[in-house]
């Protein structure tokens, strides 16, 4: 095998993919990269077993041919490499020779065989919808995934398909994120299933503002095909709680927030919440909510925000950071927090389909 | 300051088989059958517990699932479900309370009572406490009745399961006498061995070495074993102990020099641990987990991580770095979980 590229297009390629490789295996081919140079492109691909992304780069293609390198030292040589031109020869020991203004580097790799091969995806149920959708929406939802590992099933988001809608969900128990987004399916097509959050963060990243995502479901595995990179995740097994019944139905007090302003003075007044109880306190009285924080011992915060609000005087207390979260991430200039009472969830709206609910802290006397 | 001995009166109260009893119990089907309940074979998975027709077989809890089967292919393997055996605790956590505020629950089959005010004798209690969580549950019990947690909790196995036994003060030194060793805290393979070099196997073979003499042997801890072997143990029933973490460790007979044999190590230790967070804490949450070796030469490093999930992945990753921070052999490997304070668990609220 033997090619040449430019810096900038090596370096793209491989950023694409080198996320997926896993640090520390027992599998030492997993932390290599696939390349598979042919007519003028060569194919990059990284898989953890759980996940695997194929990307590539446009490149002068000598020689077609296949092998497998390390893909972290890869990329830390390429980027070090101080001519724009980069020439990679590989031998039939997989060996390679990367060469490059007056720099030479041999590096050793492994054979193509014992690269384990994406899945296939046969008789998947494939829905094509825009790339910005989907970025979006994983945007709205992803922040509130659990890290709890005892808790598998929340450590990734649901894609529900139903009704011509897929619905995104993620939640950690305390909190949970929905966005529902318009998408023409087939009945058949139907299905509950859960992505993992390490594709969803490659997936994430990988989205961009334009094209479309073509996304086939088979069993048990998903595929997120962006045109000129793919990535495949396994799906975890197991049912994901019924996220609907903790979404209440009724609000007693609809408030209506101006997103930054309310997030700024979050931002500030959180800066006194205590490490141990790491709680906030929103207090609503006629036309106004009062943010207070407090640590004993440190200090207190408190800021007053002019809002129209007319029911009855109450305080309900969050965790600063569940409550921060959806607002750092949505991009609406203006958002509704409706509120049942002080032991109850209050959910967070925009003018588009989305719900945050969250669950407030108990209030200590 | 803890009440002397003398004056207690504690049970050790040990649900039998408690998870697979529950299961034959709501499925008759089941009843005369080795049942064994856990993680399924094909997932590595381990038995929590497993009830008396199983254990027959030689089949004890911790056990590698697929080992369970091999040495009885007819054993019905089942999911455990957590939520049924807590609710079910729950039930047995408050019959115990009309007995006496005192309970100090170790797990969820598994408590001690404190009825010393209780002015009826223990013993006639205990098979009180024990029927009434048989009408209330159709589930069985046994107990141990003696004057400290060291005798009760001994006790409650001798004639287990579905029975009781008591040590009136005046007998404990009688009844330590018989006892093996192992049976004491603390007590592993090595100590044994050590023990049993010094021609002693009994509780009662070493009421004869002086406190100096043991404490020269095992240093503090021999000195703790004097009291041990003959039954005195002081510590007090508190109730509602918040465990702030839980852990394996194995000593080796021969040190261990490669990370190879470290790693399968760990992987045993982790297989074990995984069993008695399932089995004693399966709702807390971990917020660290740590590694600690101790080597030959008696030093010792620990490594802990916040963040990282119990997974055996991660303990390997501990383990490595662990292991290269020097060049020594090892002798010990401890693995385990650190929990969030309950007290912030409750503060927040929960949705799911």
């Amino acid at each position: 095998m033997k090619f040449s590229a430019t810096k900038e297009k090596i370096l793209e390629g491989l950023q694409q993919v080198q996320n997926v490789v896993s640090t520390r295996t027992t599998l030492p081919i997993l932390s290599n990269v696939l390349l598979q140079a042919k007519e003028g492109t060569v194919n990059l691909t990284t898989t953890d077993l759980d996940v695997g992304v194929r990307g590539g780069f446009e490149a002068n293609v000598d020689k077609a041919g296949a092998t497998t390198l390390p893909a972290r030292r890869l990329f830390t040589i390429i980027r070090e490499l101080p001519s724009s031109e980069i020439s990679v020869e590989v031998d039939g020991k997989n060996a390679a020779s990367i060469r490059s203004g007056q720099s030479f580097f041999k590096i050793l790799g492994l054979p193509e065989e014992e690269f384990p091969p994406l899945p296939k995806f046969e008789n998947a149920k494939v829905v094509t919808m825009r790339q910005k959708d989907l970025r979006d929406g994983l945007r709205k939802t992803a922040y509130a995934i659990s890290t709890d590992e005892t808790r598998y099933v929340l450590n990734g988001v649901l894609f529900s398909y139903k009704e011509n809608k897929l619905t995104l969900v993620a939640t950690d128990g305390r909190r949970l994120a929905m966005v529902d987004l318009e998408l023409e399916f087939p009945r058949s097509h139907e299905a509950d299933i859960i992505v993992p959050t390490k594709a969803v963060t490659e997936l994430a990243r990988l989205l961009t503002d334009d094209g479309d995502v073509k996304i086939s479901v088979g069993t048990g595995q998903i595929a997120f095909d962006l045109n000129s990179t793919l990535l495949v995740s396994k799906l975890i097994e197991g049912n994901y709680p019924n996220y609907k019944q903790v979404i209440p139905s009724e609000a007693k007090e609809r408030i209506t927030l101006e997103r930054e302003t309310f997030l700024n003075s979050l931002r500030r007044v959180s800066l006194l919440a205590s490490d141990k109880s790491n709680s906030i306190k929103l207090s609503f009285s006629k036309n106004n909510i009062e943010i207070t924080a407090n640590t004993p011992e440190v200090g207190e915060a408190r800021e007053s925000l002019p809002v129209v609000y007319k029911g009855r005087d109450f305080s309900i207390a969050f965790n600063p950071e569940f409550l921060m979260a959806p607002l750092r991430n949505l991009a609406d200039d203006e958002i509704f927090f409706d509120l049942i009472d002080e032991m109850s969830p209050g959910v967070l709206k925009i003018q588009t389909p989305f719900l945050y609910v969250l669950m407030p802290m108990r209030v200590s006397a | 300051m803890p009440l002397s001995s003398a004056s207690r009166a504690i049970i050790h109260l040990d649900m039998d088989c408690f998870y697979a009893a529950i299961e034959v119990r709501d499925r008759p089907s089941l009843r005369g059958k080795p049942v064994g309940v856990g993680g399924a074979r094909d997932r590595r998975g381990v038995l929590t517990t497993c009830n008396y027709e199983a254990r027959a077989f030689g089949i004890r809890s911790a056990m590698p699932t697929f080992m369970a089967l091999q040495r009885c292919p007819n054993l019905i393997v089942l999911p455990t479900r957590f939520d049924v055996y807590r609710k079910e605790a729950g039930i047995v956590r408050e019959i115990m309370h009309r007995f006496t505020s005192l309970v100090e629950t170790l797990s969820l089959d598994e408590a001690y009572l404190d009825v010393t005010a209780n002015m009826r004798p223990p013993g006639p209690l205990a098979r009180e406490v024990r029927d009434t969580i048989f009408k209330e549950t159709k589930l069985t019990a046994s107990a141990g009745v003696g004057p400290n947690k060291l005798v009760a909790k001994i006790a409650s196995e001798i004639n287990k399961p579905n029975g009781q036994y008591e040590v009136k003060p005046e007998k404990v030194s009688e009844f330590m006498h018989p006892l093996l060793v192992r049976k004491l805290w603390g007590i592993g393979a090595v100590t044994e061995e050590k023990l049993a070099r010094a021609g002693i196997t009994t509780c009662g073979e070493m009421q004869r070495l002086s406190r100096p003499e043991l404490h020269e042997l095992f240093g503090k801890f021999g000195s703790e074993l004097y009291d041990l072997c003959r039954g005195i143990d002081d510590r007090v029933v508190e109730p509602n102990r918040e465990r702030k973490s839980l852990s394996t460790e194995e000593t080796f007979s021969s040190d261990l020099t490669t990370l190879e044999q470290c790693d399968e190590k760990v992987t045993e230790l982790f297989e074990e641990l995984a069993a008695e967070l399932a089995q004693k804490e399966p709702t807390r949450r971990i917020t660290k987990i740590f590694l600690k070796l101790k080597f030959s030469d008696f030093t010792r490093t620990t490594i802990e991580r916040a963040g990282l999930g119990p997974n055996l992945g991660n303990y390997h990753l501990l383990l490595e770095e662990a292991f290269s921070r020097t060049g020594k052999k090892i002798r010990l490997i401890g693995i385990g979980v650190r929990f969030a304070e309950i007290e912030q668990e409750v503060a927040q609220l929960s949705l799911l």
